[in-house]
C-alpha cells in the first residue's frame, strides 16, 4: 500500500496545455478598448464641448490606471505577459520622469540659467528672475560644469581616474555638511532627551484652576524601560568586552529590546502596505467601477 | 519533516494546512480589504498622545501667524499621507493661519496643488492666493534647500510656483528666513523629509519655530527618537491620520466630511486585515508544529 502510494507520489502529473496568457491578455485589452469606444460614442453628442473632452481624457486615464493595477495584481496568480508589460511601463515611465524632472529642476535653473541667463529666459524659463551678480554666478557655475564633465569622463575609454575627483568632492562636502547636524540633532540632543526623571509626575488642572500634582505610573514605567533599554542595547554593541556574566545578560536583554523594535518597525511597514492596497481597491471600486 | 499526507486526524489537517497554495492567502487578504471598503466599515478611533500633541502644536500657533507645510512625498505614499495633509490644511485654515506650501520632492508640488484644489478652496473659499496662502513649489537640493532657507528665504525661492517674485507677494514680501514661520509641518515619506527638517531646520534655529510631522509607517521608526524634544508632534501612518482627523473634525467640522474621512475609511480594512494576519501567523505556527515528527529529530 505504502509502496503504491510512494510510486503515485513520484509520478509526474500529465502536462496540460494552458491557453497562451499573451493572447488572453490581448483579448481582455481588446474587449476593454471596445467598451471604451462605446463610451466615447455615447459622448459624441456633446463632444464639441471642452468639458466632454476633459471627461473623456479622464476616463481614458482611469481605464489605463485600472488595467495597470489589475496587470500588476495578476502577478499574485502567476507571472504573465500582462504583468511584464505593466512592470516595464512603470519602470520606463519612472525613469523618464526622473530624467526630465532632474533636467528641468536642477540642470536648467541651477546651471544653464547661470551660464546663459538670457538664453534660458528666452527659450526655457520666462519666469527666471535676473540675478544681481551675473558675473559671479557665471564663474561659480563653471565649477559644477567642470566637475560634471569630469564625472562623465568615466564613460571615456581612457582616463577614468579623472571621475574619482568629483566623487571625492561630493563625499567630502556631504560628510562635512552632515557632520555638524548629526552631532547636534542625533547625538547631543538624543543624549539630552534620554536624561529624564525616572519617577514621573503629572500636573492636572481642575475647572476652578487649581493645579494638582500626582504620581504618573505609566510615565514612571516608561522612564525605567527607557533607561534599561538604552543601557542594555548599548551593552550588546560593546564588543571590546566578552559577553559573559552581567554584560552577557545585559546584552541578551538588549537583543530582546532590538527584536521588539524590529517587530514594531515591521508592523508599521505592514500597516503601510495594507493602506496602499486599500487605496488601490478604493480606486478600482469607486473611480473605475463606480461602486461603494 | 513527516509527509503531511501520512498524518491523520486534526493534526493531519493542520499539517496539510502548512502546504496550502499561497494564492488562497492572497485571495483571503484581498477579500479582507475589499469587503470592509464595500461595506464602508468604520471603527471608533481614540486619539493617542502623538496625535494630540500634533493637534496641540497647531492650536498653540497664534492666529494670523504663518506656517510652512512641506509636502515631502509623492503619489506612491499618498494613500498614507494625503489624509494627514487634508486634515492639516483644514486645521490651519480653520484657525486663520497663513499657509506657505513647498516641496522637497518633485511630485510634492502636485500633491500640494491637489490639496489646495480639493480641500483648501472648497472648504475655505475665502482664502486667497498671495495674502492667505502661497505655493512655493519644489526646489531641488534636498537638505541644502533647508539650509539656505534658514539664512535667506528669497535666495532659495526667488519666485513662487507661478513665477511671481517673492517681493510682490504680500504674505512673503518681508520674509527673511525660516524664522518667519511659527510652525513647520513636514508630511514626509523619506529622504529628504521630516528628519532633515529637524536636523537642518530646527537644528539651525531651535527656538524660532516648532516642527511637527506626518510620516509613513516605514519611515516613522527613524523619527520616533525626535519626539517630543525635537519634534512637537508626530502622526504615525494612516492610524495617526485617522486620530488627527478625529481631533480636527471634532473641533472644526468640515462642510464636506468626506474630504476629512479618508484616514478613518482606511482603518476599517486595516483592522480586518490585521486580524487575518494574526490568524494566519497562529495557524502557520500550528501547522509547523503539527508537521513535526513525533519524538523524531527536528
Amino acid at each position: 500500500m505504502n509502496e503504491s502510494m510512494t510510486n503515485n507520489a513520484d509520478e509526474k502529473p500529465p502536462v496540460r496545455r494552458r491557453p497562451n496568457l499573451l493572447w488572453f491578455s490581448l483579448a481582455v485589452l481588446g474587449v476593454s478598448l471596445c467598451v471604451l469606444r462605446v463610451a466615447v460614442a455615447a459622448q459624441d453628442g456633446d463632444a464639441a464641448s471642452a468639458e466632454a473632452a476633459r471627461t473623456l481624457w479622464q476616463s481614458i486615464g482611469v481605464w489605463v490606471a485600472a488595467f495597470m493595477t489589475l496587470g500588476i495584481f495578476s502577478f499574485l496568480y502567476k507571472d504573465n505577459p500582462l504583468y511584464k508589460v505593466c512592470e516595464s511601463m512603470l519602470i520606463g515611465v519612472s525613469a523618464a520622469y526622473w530624467m526630465v524632472s532632474a533636467f528641468w529642476s536642477t540642470l536648467v535653473p541651477q546651471l544653464f540659467a547661470k551660464l546663459s541667463p538670457t538664453l534660458v529666459k528666452t527659450y526655457a524659463m520666462p519666469s527666471l528672475t535676473p540675478s544681481e551678480t551675473p558675473e559671479l554666478d557665471f564663474m561659480l557655475a563653471l565649477v559644477p560644469l567642470v566637475l560634471g564633465g569630469m564625472l562623465l569622463w568615466r564613460l571615456a575609454p581612457k582616463g577614468q581616474w579623472i571621475s574619482v575627483w568629483p566623487i571625492a568632492m561630493v563625499i567630502g562636502v556631504t560628510a562635512g555638511l552632515r557632520l555638524v547636524s548629526a552631532l547636534e540633532s542625533d547625538f547631543l540632543a538624543q543624549i539630552s532627551a534620554t536624561m529624564r526623571p525616572l519617577v514621573a509626575f503629572e500636573t492636572t488642572t481642575d475647572p476652578a484652576g487649581v493645579a494638582t500634582r500626582s504620581f504618573d505610573f505609566w510615565g514612571t514605567v516608561g522612564g525605567f524601560v527607557g533607561v534599561i533599554g538604552v543601557l542594555s542595547v548599548l551593552s550588546y554593541f560593546l564588543f571590546s568586552v566578552e559577553h559573559k556574566g552581567v554584560v552577557g545578560k545585559s546584552a541578551r536583554l538588549g537583543i530582546w529590546f532590538l527584536m521588539i523594535t524590529f517587530g514594531g518597525a515591521f508592523g508599521l511597514t505592514v500597516m503601510g502596505r495594507i493602506t496602499l492596497l486599500a487605496q488601490r481597491f478604493e480606486f478600482l471600486f469607486k473611480d473605475w467601477l463606480g461602486i461603494g | 519533516m513527516t509527509n503531511p499526507q501520512y498524518i491523520g486526524g486534526i493534526r493531519g489537517f493542520f499539517a496539510r494546512l502548512g502546504g496550502i497554495d499561497r494564492r488562497w492567502i492572497f485571495l483571503a487578504m484581498g477579500l479582507s480589504i475589499a469587503i470592509p471598503i464595500l461595506l464602508k466599515l468604520r471603527f471608533p478611533e481614540y486619539p493617542g498622545p502623538m496625535a494630540k500633541a500634533t493637534f496641540a502644536a497647531v492650536e498653540s500657533v497664534p492666529e494670523g501667524s504663518t506656517v510652512l507645510l512641506s509636502f515631502d512625498y509623492d503619489p506612491a505614499s499618498a494613500a498614507e499621507l494625503q489624509p494627514m495633509a487634508n486634515a492639516l490644511v483644514h486645521h490651519c485654515a480653520s484657525r486663520n493661519l497663513k499657509i506657505v506650501f513647498m516641496a522637497l520632492w518633485p511630485l510634492g508640488k502636485q500633491q500640494a496643488d491637489r490639496t489646495i484644489e480639493t480641500v483648501l478652496k472648497p472648504l475655505h473659499p475665502g482664502y486667497s492666493e498671495g495674502t492667505d496662502y502661497v505655493q512655493l513649489g519644489f526646489q531641488a537640493g534636498n537638505e541644502g534647500v533647508i539650509k539656505v532657507m534658514a539664512t535667506n528665504l528669497s535666495k532659495q525661492f526667488p519666485n513662487d510656483a507661478n513665477g511671481k517674485p517673492l517681493g510682490d507677494i504680500p504674505l512673503l514680501k518681508n520674509a527673511k528666513d525660516l524664522g518667519e514661520f511659527k510652525l513647520v509641518a513636514s508630511i514626509s515619506a523619506g529622504y529628504p523629509g521630516a528628519k532633515e527638517w529637524v536636523q537642518y531646520g530646527n537644528g539651525a534655529m531651535p527656538d524660532a519655530f516648532e516642527v511637527v510631522s506626518g510620516s509613513t509607517g516605514v519611515q516613522v521608526g527613524q523619527l520616533l527618537p525626535y519626539y517630543p524634544k525635537q519634534m512637537e508632534g508626530l502622526l504615525v501612518a494612516v492610524k495617526g491620520a485617522a486620530e488627527y482627523e478625529m481631533l480636527v473634525e471634532g473641533k472644526y467640522p468640515a462642510a464636506n466630511p468626506e474630504l476629512l474621512g479618508q484616514g478613518r475609511v482606511r482603518m476599517g480594512p486595516q483592522l480586518v486585515a490585521h486580524l487575518l494576519m494574526i490568524a494566519l501567523i497562529v495557524l502557520g505556527n500550528i501547522a509547523m508544529i503539527a508537521g513535526r515528527p513525533r519524538g523524531g529529530a527536528r
